[in-house]
């Protein structure tokens, strides 16, 4: 954390401008070289409801949304009441007054306030809805937001629309400024100023989970819409067309995942993306892929659960599904993500572990990550290495399942001379047909396990932050990771021994690898967003660690300080 | 489906089977059916190598295991959800689903109007029993209220279905319907399906000698009535009708036919056309998309 780390959270009513405002703010950050990390809640309604944008952002890289906001922005009296209590000493707050729908409480001591009539003023410039861009130039001012790369943005955006929507913009825009000039700033925060600007795209998670299927050779999608991840399902509709690759909108989940098996079968590069209910619909066909050995790869970005639970809400609570969810004995290889980053670049490996084993791989995302836009590195498509399927040679005699050193049969795509084979979900011999016999069963069990294997060594290792002995070690998955990145920063100022031990690998679990960590450390906590403390589970039943569980399970990630706390809690 | 584009082979239809041995019941309706899938594949020319059988689980559904092509055995209901991504995947492919009235009506229900509403370029051919037989001998969504079966010893609380008459509902551009103790119409009726461009299906009575004791061969030999001649097979409304079996027939033959209204895949194509798609679009246009 650096003084110029900064978070500013704008609240409002759904539909009022607060989603775009925040992604202008991040926009011009991102474009003045600065890194940025976006995070965002809205209501699961269609209009009208809570909704909130944070922008957090600074001249050093960014691991999660922070604990709270420094600056508060709240366009009506329900973001306001939402917020309040987080107003502490320090903060500063700046609300639509006079003529907004509420009048603040008394202003804690230490709290700078900053009233702007961003209602008033847009009413007064006839256009109701720049509301929010009277809130820009104000915010702008006062906190430094780069001015320029601002402008840009604005530009880039509403210029599309013709000149009258972008003067009637930039107007409003204009007029937020000069009501903040005359307003004396008390508080010290500030965004940091421009730096050169670097090589990098700003992009939600589940964008860059579409854009890393397609540096990924992804052919064929099929999915079913659902919060929180029809979008990956909308970056693929624009733009899979362009490289001549198919999407289909199923009828179900259960058809989505039918279909990306029989396009698989068929020889393409398949996926689906889906959540928690989906996922769940999914896995007699998960079973399928894992017994006829078709490659089939799905998403899973997880939400509140069980049930239809909290649909826009961020949870880690699909792990046991994504694992073992399913009858019967059925391998599958589980991936999650940290950050945007992974994203792209594990939805890429998720295809290629697919391709190389042919079995269910999951990629596991999660709510807050979905809509979370970050900074990253503009990926480059060639430095991407594309894995493809082991296919049949055309030598001797085909049979589909024959037993291979590494338990990984050579697929024929249908068209090929001599390959006719049955891709089944009965128990089977080397051909293909039907065989129930014990042997057989354990045989091919023991095939379809083992073939997964060397999966543990050969996806990169699991990253340990830190050496040597530590107090405490940390174990946690999935976005968790990067808030108790800064979690570990902090407590090592505080002088505290910690160590962080972050697998990208969920399944097959790296066993030797936990141990060895954990025979470093005195303690291991495993936070996780879920009640039952899942991962913690698996620890328990895979390795001999016996971890501090810290599940929580109130539809936020995790912040830092919540880790910090608990560490010094239980260490 | 449309065998127009594909590569044609000759070969005897006995060269269609499979060296697997046919393991239903002596009796079995589905036998017939069989023999009229190999008569029409070899009439129709199909390369078994670009042949996909796909289908779902039931007796109906073992065929694929019969037939010489590629071959997908998967899950009860799932066999159209899965054809259809083969179909997209693969439209040079020759797709064809077998499968039964369990499988097709009431676990894969969901799936049927959406292939027939789409226009998957691909022939369903059901295995109309009456029955589960695989199960041994539930009733399923087309069995008379009159059948006792092993769920319902006292006969069935629900209607059956009118499989045809859904089909026409749902857009369906190929609806036909034959019956097993027919082979040689079962053979036309499927080569016919084989060679239609767009979804095509056909609805095969099937007697089951050893569950469905009320359906059996007279009773479908004298409820299905072959198609008058004056039958236009363009007249949805017509279709419709004689599907409704007016006075208590079955309708033989071939109901409705619509030609030149464009497949799923050829729709996708066109999009891709459109776009000017190709696999190697630069990846970084898209990437720029994202700068600042
Ligand atoms: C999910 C699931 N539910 C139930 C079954 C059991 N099952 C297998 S086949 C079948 C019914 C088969 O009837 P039908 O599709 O009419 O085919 P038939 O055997 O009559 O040819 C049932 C209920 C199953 N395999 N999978
Ligand atoms: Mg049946």
């Amino acid at each position: 954390m650096t003084k110029n780390d900064l978070i500013i959270r704008v609240g409002g009513e759904g539909g009022e401008g607060v989603i775009s405002s925040g992604d202008f703010i991040a926009a011009a950050c991102a474009r003045a070289g600065l890194e940025v990390y976006t995070f965002k809640t809205f209501p699961a309604e269609i209009k009208g409801g809570y909704a909130m944008y944070q922008v957090r952002t600074s001249p050093d890289h960014i691991y999660n949304q922070g604990d709270t906001f420094d600056v508060f922005c709240a366009f009506n009296g329900e973001a306001y009441e939402m917020n309040k209590h987080l107003l502490r000493p320090g903060t500063a707050f700046v609300y639509d007054y006079p003529g907004g729908d509420f009048e603040p409480d008394a202003i804690p001591a230490g709290v700078h306030a900053y009233p702007i009539p961003m209602t008033a003023a847009a009413k007064e410039l006839k256009s109701a809805r720049s509301k929010n861009m009277v809130a820009l130039g104000a915010l702008s001012v006062l906190f430094n937001i780069s001015e320029e790369t601002l402008s840009e943005v604005l530009s880039k955006k509403f210029g599309k629309k013709g000149q009258e929507v972008l003067d009637a913009n930039l107007a409003a825009f204009a007029k937020g400024k000069s009501l903040a000039q005359g307003i004396k700033k008390t508080d010290t925060w500030r965004v940091a100023d421009p730096k050169p600007p670097k090589d990098v795209i700003v992009i939600s998670g589940n964008d860059a989970v579409g854009m890393g299927s397609l540096i990924g050779k992804l052919d064929f999608f099929s999915a079913y819409p659902i919060t929180p991840a029809t979008e990956i399902a909308k970056y693929v509709a624009t733009h899979i067309p362009k490289f001549g690759g198919t999407l289909v909108q199923a009828e179900d989940e259960i058809a989505s995942i039918s279909q990306v098996l029989g396009a698989s079968y068929a020889g393409k590069r398949s996926m689906t993306a889906t959540s928690g209910p989906g996922l769940a619909l999914m896995s007699e066909m998960l079973g399928m892929s894992a017994m006829s050995e078709v490659p089939v790869m799905v998403v899973d970005v997880q939400r509140g659960g069980p049930s239809t639970g909290l649909p826009t809400k961020h949870e880690q609570s699909d792990l046991f599904l994504a694992i073992h969810g399913g009858h019967g004995d059925a391998p599958r290889i589980v991936l999650s993500v940290e950050n945007v980053k992974d994203c792209v670049d594990m939805a890429v490996d998720a295809l290629n572990l697919a391709e190389q084993y042919q079995c269910p791989v999951l990629l596991m995302s999660d709510g807050s990550l979905a809509f979370s836009t970050q900074t990253i590195p503009a990926p480059d498509p060639s430095s991407y290495k594309i894995v493809h399927r082991k296919r049949w040679d055309g030598q001797g005699e085909y049979k589909r399942y024959v037993m291979t050193d590494d338990l990984i049969s050579p697929m024929a795509d249908p068209g090929t001379p001599g390959g006719m084979h049955v891709a089944t979900g009965l128990e089977h011999g080397e051909t293909g047909a039907p065989k129930y016999t014990a042997e057989n069963h354990e045989l091919q069990a023991r095939k379809r396990f083992g073939k997964i294997k060397t999966v543990v060594d050969q996806y990169a290792p699991v990253e340990v932050d830190g050496s040597g002995a530590a107090d405490i070690g940390i174990i946690t998955w999935g976005s968790t990771i990067g808030v108790v990145r800064e979690a570990v920063m902090r407590l090592r100022e505080e002088g505290i021994k910690v160590k962080g031990f972050y697998p990208k690998l969920m399944w097959p679990m790296p066993v030797a690898q936990y141990e060895a960590f954990a025979a470093t450390c005195k303690k291991i906590l495993v936070p996780e967003v879920n009640f039952q403390g899942q991962l913690s589970h698996f620890i328990r039943a895979e390795t001999s660690i016996k971890p501090i569980p810290y599940a929580i399970c109130g539809g936020l990630p995790f912040t830092p300080a919540q880790i910090v706390q608990k560490v010094k809690e239980v260490i | 489906m449309s065998t127009a584009a594909l590569n044609k082979v000759q070969m005897p239809f006995k060269d269609y089977k499979s060296e697997v041995p046919v393991v239903w019941c002596p009796g079995c309706g589905h036998h017939g059916i069989l023999n009229g899938l190999y008569r029409a594949l070899a009439d129709a020319g199909v390369d078994p190598t670009c042949l996909v059988n796909v289908s779902g689980i039931g007796c109906s559904s073992r065929t694929p295991y019969f037939v010489k092509s590629y071959k997908m055995h998967t899950l009860h209901g799932r066999a159209g959800a899965v054809a259809t991504g083969v179909q997209l995947a693969r439209p040079d492919l020759a797709v064809v689903v077998t499968g039964g009235d369990g499988d097709g009506f009431s676990i894969g229900g969901g799936h049927m109007p959406h292939m027939a509403r789409k226009n998957v370029n691909l022939t369903y051919i059901l295995y109309d029993n009456g029955i589960y037989g695989l199960t041994k001998g539930q009733y399923s969504p087309t069995s008379r209220p009159e059948l006792k079966a092993y769920t319902t010893p006292y006969g069935g609380p629900d209607e059956p279905m009118n499989p045809c008459l859904y089909m026409l509902t749902y857009g369906a551009t190929f609806v036909a319907q034959a019956f097993a103790g027919k082979p040689k119409i079962c053979a036309d009726l499927i080569k016919q399906a084989l060679e239609h461009k767009g979804f095509s299906y056909v609805n095969i009575f099937s007697q089951c000698p050893s569950f469905n004791k009320i359906d059996t061969i007279e009773f479908y030999r004298d409820l299905v009535e072959e198609i008058p001649a004056g039958h236009d097979v363009t007249d949805i409304g017509a279709a419709m009708a004689l599907a409704r079996r007016p006075n208590g027939k079955a309708p033989m033959g071939l109901l409705y036919k619509e030609e030149g209204k464009p497949t799923l895949d050829e729709k996708m194509a066109g999009l891709v056309q459109k776009l000017g798609g190709h696999p190697d679009y630069d990846m970084k246009k898209v990437i720029n998309l994202f700068r600042p």
